[in-house]
């Protein structure tokens, strides 16, 4: 019975070890992304965006056997948590990626607030992310380690005003309505610098709280003004709908513009087809072409669809940190991915060519540059019908 | 003069949704003592029911407006019978239920329907032009509409045995009792009267904004305010200031900003409470 059992303990310390060997070895051949994002509660689309894309991409590679690194093969592995929009639990699900996953590789997160919040942690620990965040603060001439993954307003109201100048010449002053927080304030500013240097006249500049829904005081005021276009920037999509239909109730016969976060379905479901008609905005993908169709159809295999439109953004900055990952030889040295990534010359994303800018804008390169779409509401649906690249 | 009757006919169509949903939280309070924290959910609840009857099936909006309102007053009613019975005049209790319920409405509703916000077909569209006052169509039909419901309502408190009892109530429960008003049943009656009007706001007022599980709160503040101001459990005092919030928004919003209009609103709250603690007409009908 002792002989039986100690031979049995033999047998089973024996493969416990092999198993325990096999297993390191695996974990070895692992890549892991860590995610942190919103994934579910207000602004989850935009966070899901994030997490569908890096999931997309992972898959990719994936399939066909892993990513090479030097010489060696690594399956990805994306483990992703929720911030819910939340810097305080950024800051948890960055810690704990960090320190209990091992991590060294992040997509996320998207809120501003939570993107600086979580930033420190990134460039302390050599975190290579890609982020999301509205805010200029995101970036700046000491960020190491963090890269933009999307257009903000800074890459993108230029060239739709001057988009506007050239192709609408009939109109002259502007009313701007924007929500009364730093989105708004930041967003008002840098609408006014650009219409004012292409030569527009700014004739109303007004803030509202985000909870308003009974725009007619606020419009009554604007109206008064007679603006050529009324510019609503970073105005919820939802909220936008509600402030056309008001306006158009109220006489307004001019242009709406919104070079600010897309959303063309949301703003005619508010605004009603008609009143929505003719609006001119910021779209953040050509939602028609085969490329987008077909990252769709990857997407509904990761993801519960609908598929929002910065999904396109993110799948292609992912495609460059694997690329810079295999360009540097390396899982573990970001130092190295990261000059990788900053040397990344232009790349072919889904929508264009992209690559990484920003020096004159942020003090450093990690602001991806990409094209720009405008959209017109035509008959209810978005159409694109400007593109500079 | 014609910004003039623009800031007028702005502040008449806000002040009449104000009065319904603050007709709605006094009468609770006048009867029960329970401050109803859960008045701004009860206003949404009727929204959704509107956004998933007219706006996935298709039904005719009118009867669903009457289908939301009574489905409201329904669920009003089964609230006090479960929830707030025992709290009745117990007013600190009562309002930490109402929170509770406010809360877990809010949460329900975001579990099911998320946090989107929804748009409801509108029935009318279009602008009615008067001279050189352009008047959205919709609006002027839910100032109409909330005209209608205040009549009845004022018809059914002054004329009718329910109401001759509920304003016995409001006065004093124990006399009321005597005369043999039972309070079993006009509590129950009055909570599910305060939140079908809650439902008729939240109904007519889903196709002009949008549809969504925080929708409630603004509309339960505003009521805070009317009655503040017009004297908690006041009716007279909800309608009176209804017109006073309505017009006082409308005038400071258009002519300086919305921030400054609300703080001019909570400052008239302050300045009130101070020199008249019972609200305009709240000593009066007490």
């Amino acid at each position: 019975m002792r002989v039986a059992t100690k031979g049995t303990l033999v047998s089973v310390l024996s493969a416990a070890s092999f198993i325990w060997a096999g297993g390191a070895a695996a974990q070895s051949d692992t890549l892991k992304i860590g995610v942190v994002s919103a994934l579910s509660g207000p602004g989850s689309e935009w966070g899901l965006a994030q997490d569908g894309a890096i999931k997309i991409a992972a898959a990719e590679v994936n399939e066909k056997g892993g990513l090479v690194v030097g010489g060696k093969s690594y399956k990805v592995e994306v483990i992703s948590y929720d911030d819910q929009y939340k810097a305080a639990l950024a800051v948890t699900a960055a810690t704990r990626l960090i320190e209990q996953d091992k991590v060294k590789f992040i997509v996320g997160p998207m809120g501003s607030a939570s993107t600086l919040a979580v930033k420190p942690l990134f460039e302390k620990n050599k975190v290579l992310a890609i982020i999301g965040a509205y805010s200029e603060k995101a970036l700046d001439a000491n960020t190491r380690y963090s890269f933009r993954g999307f257009p903000t307003q800074v890459e993108f109201v230029a060239p739709i005003v001057e988009w506007l100048k050239k192709n609408k010449p009939e109109l002259k002053t502007v009313a701007e309505l924007e929500p009364n927080d730093e989105t708004g304030w930041f967003s008002q500013k840098l609408l006014k610098q650009n219409y004012e240097g292409a030569g527009f006249t700014i004739v109303s500049s007004e803030l509202f709280e985000r909870s308003l829904k009974d725009f007619q005081p606020v419009l009554t005021r604007i109206l008064a003004t007679k603006p050529d276009i009324i510019e609503l920037g970073t105005t919820p999509p939802g909220t936008a709908g509600l402030v056309i239909r008001q306006a158009r109730e109220l006489g307004f016969k001019g242009q709406f513009v919104k070079i600010g976060g897309p959303g063309a379905p949301q703003i005619v479901a508010a605004a009603g087809k008609e009143f929505a008609e003719g609006l001119l905005c910021y779209a953040a993908a050509d939602t028609t072409t085969k490329n987008f169709k077909d990252l769709e159809a990857k997407y509904a295999k990761v993801l519960k669809p609908p598929m929002n439109e910065f999904t396109v953004y993110f799948y292609d900055a992912a495609r460059m940190m694997f690329d810079a990952i295999q360009a540097a030889g390396t899982v573990e040295d970001t130092d190295k991915v990261a000059a990788a990534l900053e040397k990344a010359g232009p790349y072919t994303g889904l929508q264009g060519p992209i690559r990484w800018g920003g020096m004159k804008s942020y003090g450093t390169n990690h602001q991806i540059l990409t094209p720009t779409f405008i959209g017109m509401i035509k008959n209810g649906e978005q159409v694109i019908i400007g593109r500079m690249d | 003069m014609e910004l003039a009757l623009k800031i007028v006919i702005n502040g008449l169509t806000s002040s009449s949704v104000y009065i319904l949903m603050a007709l709605g939280f006094t009468l609770i309070f006048g009867i029960m003592r329970i401050v109803n924290f859960a008045h701004g959910e009860l206003y949404m609840i009727a929204a959704f029911i509107v956004y998933v009857l007219v706006g996935s099936f298709g039904w005719n909006y009118y009867l669903v407006v009457l289908i939301a309102a009574v489905a409201v007053g329904l669920f009003g009613a089964t609230l006090e019978r479960v929830l707030f019975r025992p709290f009745i005049g117990k007013e600190l209790n009562g309002m930490i239920m109402a929170l509770a319920i406010s809360i877990t409405l809010q949460a329900t509703a975001f579990i099911i329907f998320g946090t989107d916000e929804h748009s409801v077909p509108r029935p009318i569209s279009g602008v009615i032009q008067l001279g050189f006052l352009m008047v959205p169509r919709d609006r002027l039909a839910v100032g109409l509409f909330a005209l209608v419901i205040l009549g009845a309502f004022y018809v059914f408190m002054r004329y009718t045995r329910a109401g001759l009892a509920m304003r016995a109530v409001v006065q004093d429960e124990e006399i009321a009792s005597i005369h043999g008003v039972r309070p079993r049943v006009i509590h129950p009656l009055a909570f599910g009267i305060g939140a079908m009007l809650a439902g008729f706001a939240g109904a007519l007022m889903a196709p002009i904004y949008t549809v969504y599980p925080y929708m409630g709160s603004q509309p339960m503040l505003k009521a805070f305010i009317v009655v503040i101001l017009g004297g908690l459990g006041s009716v007279p005092g909800a309608v009176l200031g209804g017109i006073i919030l309505g017009l006082t928004e409308s005038v400071f919003a258009t002519l300086i900003n919305t921030t400054v209009a609300t703080m001019v609103s909570f400052g008239i709250v302050v300045v009130i409470l101070l020199v008249m603690p019972t609200g305009l007409l709240g000593r009066s009908t007490r």
